[in-house]
């Protein structure tokens, strides 16, 4: 990050589903950022990191696109923000893949037709948040404490796996997203299924996935008596979010569970005004809730 | 009755029985058991498990067959080998029906297994090299959508820079056949404004047609694994 | 003149399969200063001895080289041979071929040519060589065991049986280690507090041990046959000759609820307390930290109560110097914990089971006190949450054992005994329960083990699932343990009320500072080194120290035991001398050049130097010098390397011999 008097400013990596199907996630994260006046500033021309696809199937093809990526985000001053849980991942293991490897690295400089640039610091919002931000000044930041709202925070997969990679916090006991959300004065629950997989790219081509695993996801959250979801994945909140009447159709349960990007809650808590954050984006409404707990 | 209510019919018929109702829970497929394998030197294919150890950086000897992989594994069910089967199938040679098989397809990339290994194998990783040996064979495989979904995608960063999720999706359900999948979600997602149904090309996507191009001709000269 | 023979063997077709020994002993013959040269097919054999025998009254020899295997197979051998000739031993050394040349190389010429030229090398260092005597040290007649569980104890009983004086130090307040927490022990499931307190009131009974309890070893001096040892007696504030061991100081104690470490912190104890019904010695100790008199100045009850006036508060630690001429080592074990390690920390936790947060995920030593009639439950298999009843019992085998991402490689040995044994003990209090082991292999090599395992599985319907856990999680009252079965291929789920985790043994803490006084070897796990994995599993490098149990390595009680009289076995061959013969490849001092700089003290690894006063005839003092104490040395010659006077030499390696060495190629 670089500092002018004691502001922050980074360089925004956002990926593709935040320009979509995730809209809300960088309309929130702009906002929230905004609010705190943390400077972001996109990487211009940045292109798909591959996700998931590019690496099951052509390594190469994958570390070549997000060392291209990390060329490009060396135009940017600052640490590299990144929003999307995937894209944060590509980063970081190309980072790490590369970094010892002199012939990996080569042969991913020929693909770019360049030199790979690993020192860019790439880090995940909730880092900045919860690091170089800090939850002192978090908490202070918080007009509006999300009082009485009891989020079950999902981490997904990529954020804290595989140890090492993403280090963001312990791989098996992460309380990263529950600190951050707790300056803004939420309450969480300690429930089962935080850390299992919602089944990511095979909503595309084997829904009945999702159904299985987003199922478990939602049954968990509701026995720990969640109102809640909050998520740092666009495609984790995709599941969640579009598939969850068809999961209450599958299972005969009810769940009715909104899933929320932590930008979204945060911003909320800071002052964003609501059309600001991308609510009406969900699904499954959060409206009802927020007003119940007197948050709209 | 007219030619195009005769071919949506026929369209609703196919689906239906060649596409049957998901159920819930998903279930598995059969349970494979060869009757007999047959082991020689040659048969072990050590040059297998070199060649993965070199595209994974693990070594499947160092396998136990303890099944933590597989114990923790959220697509296990859905596969009819289970990660450690997969790896105890390669350690006795037997790489042409796993990469013939579905399981490999059907890995969710979730690292819970690698993270959990006891003895440092990382079966993800292993799961990435048996795609990407299947993908530059283009061989036989019981699966067929899930590639189909992986090459769309592909095809789309090559077409566009980044992801158009609207021509995924409907390209995906043209080609699978799934005509009707998520049909309801279309206009609910566009709605909200979720769904994009152009997508600009990036300014520099002649850099990144030359990055697909370079990383084809490495492959084609054997400069890269 | 020197008049030095030269045996060159083949030693079968080792050496003479690479090397042309005849064209060696040819080549040796020529060399100045050698009398005699042959060659034969074994010289370690009794005629390739007799051999060299008859050569050095033939020849007249004042030297001898055989060039064969390595000194550390056979260097004793020859040595001995030469000294029946007649010959000082210290005068024979080997020129190693084999080791060093025909099992590392191919090439035959070039091999024949390096075998050569190592005997012309050692032919020169022998004419250089000096007549040595070997070093006599006394003996004193006493041994010392530290760690008064099984192997301690047998050990103790043992020597002191041998009519030695043995003193026993044990740490906590009473003897019994972590046998006397044991329900039963397999493979007869015998009750192991029945087997063991005869055993202990022995030890306390003996005329000829001295026991310490509730104390340590502070610190220890000296060398083999000549330890110093400074023991810790902690204060108990309890006069051990006073006591009666009545119990109505525990029994008032207004303090109840101090979590019992013997119970595993299931049971409680009070402030002054023994550990368990049947302690060795029945003294209590008052547990001054916990204690109300000693945070507060209030209370004083037990002093009150107290018949025979035995509590003293103001009792301090005491520290005692016992002369000792051998130690054992036989500190034991401890279970390795689930908990979140720091980051730096070569030992991973184990957060998919819940870096022990689930209070009903156990380990096999709490259940042991659980299933134990003298425990915390009178021997009633309860959930330690709500002391319901478990139906459901899950076993998870290999619990930071066999897991090199957790920083254990090793197998911890006794742990798939012990769970079948659980699965047992279970069975047997709870009849309609259903006990299941997740495991990797059933590793039960004993006499009767595998039958045991066996009866488990096939009489005692215990569910043996081959394959790991990845996670535990908390679902209500029940823990959902997720498995898999590697030998279906299927996933397997379980609803448990108890879950038993089968932790790696490891060494205890406090084991490296511990070696660290003794001056022992121990490994990257702290598990102390023995000084050959085979031929020396109960001695260590370190001359006068041996290991008993656990501490060297995971073991079960019969080994222990086997162990322990071993090691008391090897200390009664030293107490049975009356002097200890050492080799003299040992430092010595020129005290005429020495400048007392103690540079060969700072770099000393045996500690080893002392400063040794010169004085004139009126006794005043005229100079300061080094001296090397020749029974502590070790022979390494860093002092020699390190001396900026070359004033202190190794016997057998002095800088004249080397560079006659180097030399004469």
């Amino acid at each position: 990050m670089s500092r002018t008097a004691t502001a922050l400013n980074y360089g925004y990596y956002p990926g593709c589903s935040l320009h979509a199907s995730a809209r809300e996630y960088d309309q929130s994260t702009r906002g929230l950022f905004g609010a705190l006046g943390i400077g972001l500033s996109e990487v211009p021309d940045w292109l798909c990191c591959g996700a998931t696809p590019a690496h099951n199937v052509d390594r190469l093809l994958s570390l070549a696109l997000s060392a291209k990526n990390l060329t490009l985000a060396e135009k940017v001053e600052g640490d590299l923000a990144v929003a999307c849980a995937a894209c944060f991942s590509r980063l970081k293991t190309t980072q790490h893949e590369l970094k010892d490897d002199a012939e990996k690295r080569s042969q991913v400089g020929r693909a770019i037709d360049g030199p790979v640039p690993l020192a860019k610091k790439v880090k995940h919002l909730l880092e900045i948040l919860d690091s170089d931000f800090g939850l002192e000044r978090l908490q202070q930041a918080v007009k509006r404490p999300l009082s009485g709202l009891k989020v079950a925070c999902y981490y997904g997969c990529l954020l804290t796996r595989p140890p090492g990679v993403p280090q963001l916090d312990d791989a098996e006991a992460p309380t990263i997203m529950e600190r951050v959300i707790e300056a803004a004065g939420a309450q969480t629950v300690a429930w089962s299924h935080r850390l299992e997989c919602c089944g990511a790219g095979f909503t595309l081509s084997r829904p009945e996935v999702i159904l299985k695993l987003t199922g478990d996801i939602l049954a968990a959250a509701k026995e720990a008596g969640a109102d809640c979801l909050m998520v740092a994945c666009p495609l984790c909140q995709g599941n969640l979010d579009l598939r969850q009447q068809e999961v209450e159709k599958a299972s005969g349960t009810r769940y009715g569970l909104p899933a929320l990007y932590l930008t979204q809650l945060l911003g909320l808590a800071v002052g964003v005004p609501a059309s600001q954050l991308g609510l009406d984006g969900l699904l499954v409404s959060p409206q009802g809730l927020l007003r119940e707990k007197g948050l709209l | 009755m007219p030619r195009r209510r005769l071919a949506r019919l026929l369209l609703m018929v196919r689906f239906c029985f060649i596409h049957p109702p998901r159920h819930y829970p998903a279930q598995r497929d059969h349970i494979v058991n060869p009757a007999k394998i047959v082991l020689s030197r040659q048969a072990l294919n050590p040059a297998l498990i070199a060649r993965l150890k070199q595209l994974a950086g693990t070594s499947i000897r160092n396998c136990m067959q303890c099944g933590k992989c597989s114990a923790g594994c959220p697509m296990a069910g859905f596969m009819e080998h289970p990660p450690s089967r997969t790896l105890r199938l390669l350690q006795l040679g037997q790489n042409i029906q796993v990469l013939a098989g579905r399981s490999i397809w059907h890995c969710a990339s979730c690292e819970t297994c690698t993270t959990r290994c006891p003895n440092g194998v990382d079966p993800a990783a292993i799961m990435d090299a048996l795609r990407k040996l299947w993908w530059d064979e283009q061989g036989r495989s019981e699966e067929k959508e899930v590639q189909l979904a992986s090459r769309l995608f592909l095809d789309n960063i090559r077409r566009y820079g980044r992801q158009h999720e609207m021509r995924l999706g409907a390209l995906f359900n043209l080609q699978s056949g799934k005509l009707f999948k998520d049909l309801a979600l279309g206009p609910k997602l566009m709605a909200r404004g979720k769904l994009k149904l152009t997508q600009e090309k990036n300014r520099n996507l002649a850099e990144i047609e030359q990055i697909f191009a370079r990383i084809e001709q490495m492959r084609q000269k054997g400069k890269t694994p | 003149m020197a008049r030095i023979g030269v045996f060159v063997c083949h030693c079968g077709e080792n050496i003479s399969r690479t090397v042309d020994v005849e064209q060696v002993a040819a080549a040796a013959a020529k060399l100045p200063g050698v009398a005699f040269a042959t060659d034969y097919k074994y010289m370690c054999s009794d005629p390739g001895q007799s051999l060299l025998k008859k050569a050095v009254a033939e020849h007249d020899l004042d030297g001898i080289v055989v060039a064969a295997c390595s000194p550390r197979m056979h260097e004793k051998t020859f040595r001995n041979a030469a000294k029946v000739a007649g010959l000082n031993p210290y005068l024979c050394e080997m020129a190693n071929i084999r080791e060093h040349c025909s099992w590392v190389h191919e090439d035959r010429a070039e091999a024949t040519a390096k075998a050569r030229d190592i005997v012309q090398m050692m032919v020169a260092r022998v004419k250089k060589a000096n007549k040595l005597a070997d070093i006599t040290v006394p003996v004193t007649k006493r041994a010392l065991v530290i760690g008064g569980g099984i192997a301690g104890i047998q050990s103790a009983l043992d020597i002191a049986d041998a009519g030695h004086q043995v003193v026993l130090v044990e740490r906590e307040p009473s003897l019994g280690g972590h046998m006397a927490m044991l329900s039963e022990t397999f493979p007869t499931l015998d009750c192991s507090q029945c087997i063991m307190t005869p055993k202990m009131v022995d030890v306390a009974n003996h005329p000829n041990i001295t026991l310490y309890t509730y104390a340590e070893v502070e610190n220890v001096e000296g060398y083999i046959g000549n330890f110093q040892v400074t023991v810790r007696k902690k204060a108990r504030s309890v006069d051990e000759d006073k006591c009666t061991g009545c119990g109505v100081c525990s029994a008032k104690c207004p303090q109840k609820k101090i979590p019992n470490a013997f119970d595993r912190d299931l049971g409680m104890r009070s402030a002054i307390y023994t550990p368990f019904p049947q302690a060795v010695p029945n003294t209590p100790v008052l547990d001054r930290e916990n204690c109300t008199w000693f945070k507060s100045g209030k209370c004083g009850v037990c002093k009150k109560v107290c018949g025979p006036g035995a509590v003293d508060y103001e009792q301090q630690d005491e520290l005692i110097v016992e002369p000792i001429g051998a130690i054992v080592v036989a500190t034991g074990f401890k279970l390795y914990d689930i908990g979140r390690k720091p980051e730096d920390s070569s030992y991973k936790g184990y957060g998919e089971y819940g870096y022990g947060t689930i209070p009903d995920v156990i380990d096999g030593l709490t259940f042991e006190r659980l299933a134990s009639a003298s425990g915390p439950t009178g021997g009633a298999i309860r959930r330690p949450s709500d002391g319901k009843e478990p139906k459901e019992v899950v076993f998870i085998q290999c619990v930071g054992s066999r897991a090199r991402e957790k920083g254990i490689s090793y197998c911890s040995k006794i742990c798939c005994m012990y769970t079948a044994k659980h699965t047992m003990l279970y069975k047997h209090k709870v009849h309609d329960g259903q006990a299941y082991v997740f495991f990797m292999d059933a590793r039960t090599p004993g006499k009767n083990y595998d039958e045991f395992w066996r009866r488990a599985v096939e009489e005692e319907e215990a569910a043996y699932i081959r394959g790991m856990v990845s996670r535990l999680y908390r679902k209500g009252e029940k823990i959902v343990v997720v498995g898999s079965d590697v030998l279906t291929g299927s996933q397997v789920e379980i609803e448990a009320d108890l879950v038993v985790l089968a932790t790696a043994v490891q060494a205890r803490d406090g084991a490296d500072s511990l070696a660290q006084k003794l001056g022992i070897s121990y490994d990257k796990y702290n598990f102390y080194s023995e000084a050959h994995a085979k031929l020396k599993p109960v001695e260590c490098a370190t001359a006068g120290i041996y290991l008993a149990g656990a501490c060297q390595g995971p073991k079960d009680i019969p080994e222990t035991v086997a162990q322990a009289s071993a090691a008391a076995a090897k200390v009664m061959t030293l107490l049975s001398k009356q002097q200890l013969e050492r080799e003299p490849l040992v430092a010595r001092v020129r005290e005429s050049n020495c400048t007392a700089c103690f540079a060969c003290k700072k770099v000393c690894p045996y500690g080893a130097v002392e400063a040794k006063e010169i004085r004139d005839r009126q006794g005043k003092v005229v100079r300061v010098v080094a001296h090397v104490n020749p029974g502590v040395c070790g022979g390494c010659g860093t002092c020699q390397a390190t001396c900026p006077s070359k004033t202190v030499e190794l016997d057998g390696y002095t800088d004249e011999q080397i560079i006659a060495m180097i030399e004469s190629l």
